[in-house]
């Protein structure tokens, strides 16, 4: 370590320099960006399902951010349009993901709005679909022997059905799908908005 | 390098210096490999790109032709006359409803409003007439060619009038001013890539009844119906042409020869996938198409043997043969003019 | 080194020698920067590319806000009514000296705004059809331009306000199905309009009850089909709209995803308890359901492109128009061809993508064979501009054929 000024010096002023460019840009950017027409806050049902898809890991294998046409088939998987930052007004802090072993998030309100298929789903993924590798949220679900009322009755298909016995979403299974279904982004794009131009050339037509 | 030199041991300088030989040659080795695989990412992308941005060009070759788009007909009065032209080519049955007598239009064979080459695109017709042909032995200019689409493929002798439309109708100049049109800067009396139906020849088993109602059900019933009759949507209006039976084309019509039918089925049909039958194929739906009874040949004047002789002689057709028990070219009976219900 | 010996420090520390760079080297930094420039100066270009095309869209998606009277008509209308206004004999009527035409203005906006079904007499011809309601997919502007343009060419002209189609629009703000034929019209609307054939509705048939509970609440506690596709079929981004698909594509269509010839498994599960008569029903049920349309473009799809690919498609790339195939309108054709008009967008190009993908496996199929060679692009613009049409009339059993 003969010079170790010079080396610190340069040291911070990577540091800087990706500060600069990977926090304050961004901030300056899209920090005062308002909450998109459309959306609403969430719901303190939504808040805590909301805690419930952080604590349960959910967000390492689901992103919450479609991509441009330019850059994946996001809007033809069905997950919705690019998203733009006025998208994540009320997410603090976000939950965008950087994994896609499981689909995008983002939008599975609009596509998937059936709480009572939500809830089948968290309760055994492999009742839907068999070739899910989507972990099974049995702890979210009460078996029972009959349902007492105001009690939410998991439908399963034949074969995973357990005989004398009924399914019932505990309030934690509930707060999810509440969250799940409030995953919406389906308004239309502010025309000022800030968003992802895309970058390829193939995505234009002329 | 002068350190290393002061060192004793000669065997280890020896052994440096292969080290080092080796460090260069894997270190070009590597920047060579490093630039080929730059270059051909540029490259590729490049290629990729291009390919996604631009159609790929269809094999063309030398006298290939594409008519304008339909947003260049001109306006005032000659471009009035071309769009009711275009009109009457779509929309036979109500524009020409005097001369129409099945559920046919032009455009039901001439298929995208008479562009699309291999499927007798009208402007290949245009540069190519007047012209003499054997059906009807003379010179024919298109308003004679055109007499004839009327009186057997569009069927006129089932029409409210009876027959095609007489000599000089504007129905005639109105179709000519738009094939004209088609065939803005095509080169006169030139033959054109996709002029006509596809020449196709017949394969070493010939055709087939048989085998052709089997690739019919598979390829073509889904669109034309089990029963040929064709398909309308939630208005009764003819979106799928019937194939045969009264409201289909008469036994003078050039679709009822095989190698018409087959050259077209091949090229166009199912349509949007074109040529994905194979010729044999092609052949044997046209053949269970061309067995099935349809309207009468016009030009009939004694029994079905003499007009065989008269003028259907060489021809490719099931016209005049028996097929289980029945006389084909008997004719159907007399459509019921515009019922659909 | 050799000339001051003293100065030597013994704890001296070894050190690499200052040695050349090999040239190789170089020319590898050389060539990653001029890569990483290249890359650069490709996604700038292509990021301005993004910006401008969506400027593009939006304009063309302004363009036909602000389109004239004519040219709604040849877009919207054409189709059927044909350009010169003739209609198709004995299924869709004329213009030229319709009598619904010529009456007083409220009776073609009321025409345009629900649609109208069953028998009507047009200069002594009877027609039994559907038009399609345009009030959900044009706004009070855009139908009093197209009302006036009508009247214009085809009636005794006239200037409609935008005013008196929003009068007109409240007016019947309540009604939720088409006009009942002409019979209907002239006696509550016009009676200048003259005696019309009488409408008969469509007798209601046992099952519909049965039909409704599977829809509304699910059969044996599975999934509802409202629970996705909204409580009148009308779907939701990335759910398909059901209402106006013809009843058998509908059943058929729930029977392969039973025997799963059409895989899906969100369907599968709730579809596999159906009984054939289950399945007739509800497809008669969402076949008769007038529901209109809410869906947009929603995939930055160049509309105008995907209008020319629908009406007209695109010879370079052998591609027939939707249109010859799913009726004029695409309104679809009974049984197997469905509906595609105010389809959703997400549901429509992702079905084109999963069609394109099957090309190799299926030679012959059709759909498989155009959707391949459709660009990511072009999916979804034809995706998006049909989202814009009217909805698929309301058909109800006695339709089927």
């Amino acid at each position: 370590m003969n010079r170790s000024l010079p080396l610190v010096i340069l040291a911070m002023a990577i540091l800087a320099f990706a500060t600069v460019m990977l926090v304050v840009a961004p901030k300056v950017q899209i920090g005062r960006e308002p909450a998109a027409a459309g959306l609403k806050p969430y719901t303190t049902e939504q808040l805590r399902g909301r805690a419930l898809y952080s604590s349960l890991g959910c967000v390492y294998c689901h992103s919450q951010q479609p991509r441009a046409p330019d850059q994946a088939p996001d809007a033809e998987r069905g997950w919705g349009r690019a998203s733009i930052a006025a998208d994540y007004a009320y997410d603090s802090p976000h939950l965008m993901g950087t994994m896609r072993t499981g689909p995008d998030l983002l939008n599975v309100g609009a596509r998937l709005p059936s709480a009572s298929w939500q809830l089948t789903h968290l309760y055994q993924p492999r009742a839907v679909s068999a070739w899910s590798i989507m972990p099974a949220y049995p702890f979210l679900f009460e078996v029972k022997d009959r349902a007492s009322p105001g009690d939410r009755v998991v439908w399963l298909p034949e074969d995973r059905r357990i005989p004398g016995k009924v399914v019932v979403a505990k309030p934690e299974a509930r707060d999810l799908v509440a969250y799940l279904l409030s995953l919406d982004r389906t308004y239309p794009v502010p025309r000022s908005a800030i968003r992802d131009d895309g970058y390829s050339r193939g995505g234009a037509t002329q | 390098m002068n350190d290393r030199k002061q060192q004793p041991a000669t065997d280890e300088g020896a052994r440096d210096q292969i080290h080092g030989r080796v460090a260069r040659t894997s270190i070009y080795a590597l920047t060579g490999g490093v630039l080929l695989f730059v270059f051909a990412v540029l490259v590729r992308d490049e290629f990729h790109f291009r390919g996604q941005e631009s159609a790929p060009p269809e094999a063309s070759g030398p006298l290939s032709f594409t008519p304008p788009p339909m947003s260049k007909i001109p306006d005032g009065p000659a471009g009035t006359s071309i769009r009711h032209g275009m009109a009457i080519f779509e929309n036979t049955g109500t524009e020409a409803k005097p001369f129409v007598g099945n559920q046919l239009a032009c455009r039901s064979c001439h298929l995208d409003a008479g562009r699309k080459a291999d499927s007798a695109p009208m402007w290949a017709a245009w540069v190519s007439y007047p012209q003499y042909r054997a059906k009807n032995k003379k010179m024919n200019t298109m308003e004679d060619r055109l007499n004839g689409c009327f009186s057997y493929s569009m069927n006129a002798q089932g029409s409210p009038s009876g027959g095609p439309p007489p000599k000089g109708d504007p129905i005639y100049a109105d179709l000519e001013a738009y094939f004209h049109w088609l065939a803005s800067n095509a080169p006169t009396g030139a033959k054109l890539k996709g002029a006509g139906f596809l020449k196709l020849k017949l394969p070493q088993s010939g055709y087939d009844r048989d085998r052709g109602r089997a690739v019919y059900a598979q390829h073509c019933a889904s669109c034309h119906g089990d029963d040929g009759q064709g398909r309308t949507d939630i208005n009764g209006r003819q979106v799928f042409p019937p194939l045969w039976g009264p409201r289909s084309y008469n036994w003078g019509a050039g679709m009822a020869q095989l190698n018409n039918a087959a050259g077209f089925i091949k090229a166009n049909m199912p349509l949007g996938a074109g040529n994905t039958l194979t010729d044999q194929q092609a052949w044997d739906a046209a053949a269970w198409i061309d067995s099935q009874e349809r309207p009468k040949d016009p030009r009939q004047k004694g029994t079905v043997a003499e007009n065989v002789v008269a003028f259907h002689s060489g021809e490719k057709t099931f016209y005049g043969k028996t097929v289980d028990g029945h006389l084909l070219g008997s004719g159907t009976e007399v459509p019921v003019q515009a019922s659909r219900r | 080194m050799t000339t001051d010996r003293e100065s030597v420090d013994e704890a001296f520390e070894p050190y690499e020698p200052k040695r050349r760079v090999p040239l190789p080297v170089y020319w590898v930094a050389i060539a990653l920067a001029l890569w990483g420039a290249l890359t650069l100066l490709r996604d700038s270009s292509a990021d301005r590319t993004g910006a401008k095309q969506r400027i593009a869209e939006a304009t063309t998606l302004e363009r036909r806000q602000t389109a004239t009277g004519s040219a709604l008509f040849a877009e919207r209308c054409a189709t059927c009514h044909q350009a010169d206004g003739t209609g198709v004999d004995g299924a869709i009527p004329p213009l030229a000296g319709s009598p619904f035409v010529g009456a007083s203005p409220g009776v073609i906006v009321q025409i345009l705004l629900h649609g109208i079904e069953g028998p009507i007499s047009v200069n002594g011809s009877d027609f039994d059809g559907h038009m399609p309601a345009f009030g959900s997919v044009l706004d009070d502007d855009q139908l009093a331009r197209l009302a006036t343009s009508v009247r214009g060419t085809w009636g005794p002209g006239g200037s409609i306000s935008p005013g008196f189609v929003a009068t007109e629009r409240a007016r019947t703000a309540q009604r939720t199905s088409p006009w009942h034929g002409g019979d209907e019209i002239a006696t509550t609307l016009d009676r200048t309009i003259g005696v019309q054939p009488a409408y008969l509705p469509a007798p209601r048939s046992p099952d519909d009850l049965t039909a409704q509970s599977i829809a509304s609440i699910g059969k044996a506690g599975g999934w509802s089909c409202a629970s996705c596709h909204g409580s009148h079929g009308e779907g939701r981004d990335g759910v398909p709209r059901l209402a106006g698909l013809s009843p058998d594509y509908i059943a058929r269509q729930l029977l392969a995803f039973t025997d799963g010839s059409r895989p899906n498994d969100i369907m599968r599960p709730v579809a596999q308890q159906l009984t054939a008569a289950d399945r007739v029903a509800l497809g008669r049920l969402f076949a008769s359901l007038a529901t209109p349309s809410s869906s947009h473009p929603a995939l930055e799809g160049d509309v105008a492109r995907g209008a020319e690919l629908a009406l007209q498609g695109d010879d370079r790339r052998n591609l027939p128009s939707c249109f010859s195939c799913h009726g004029p309108s695409g309104f679809g054709v009974s049984p197997n061809i469905p509906s595609i008009a105010a389809q959703r967008p997400s549901y429509t190009a992702g079905r084109l993508a999963a069609l394109a993908r099957l090309t190799s496996r299926q030679p012959g199929s059709i759909m498989p064979a155009i959707a391949g060679r459709l660009s990511d692009a072009d999916r979804r613009a034809v995706a998006d501009y049909l989202a814009t049409l009217p909805p698929s009339p309301a058909t109800s059993s006695k339709d089927a054929r």
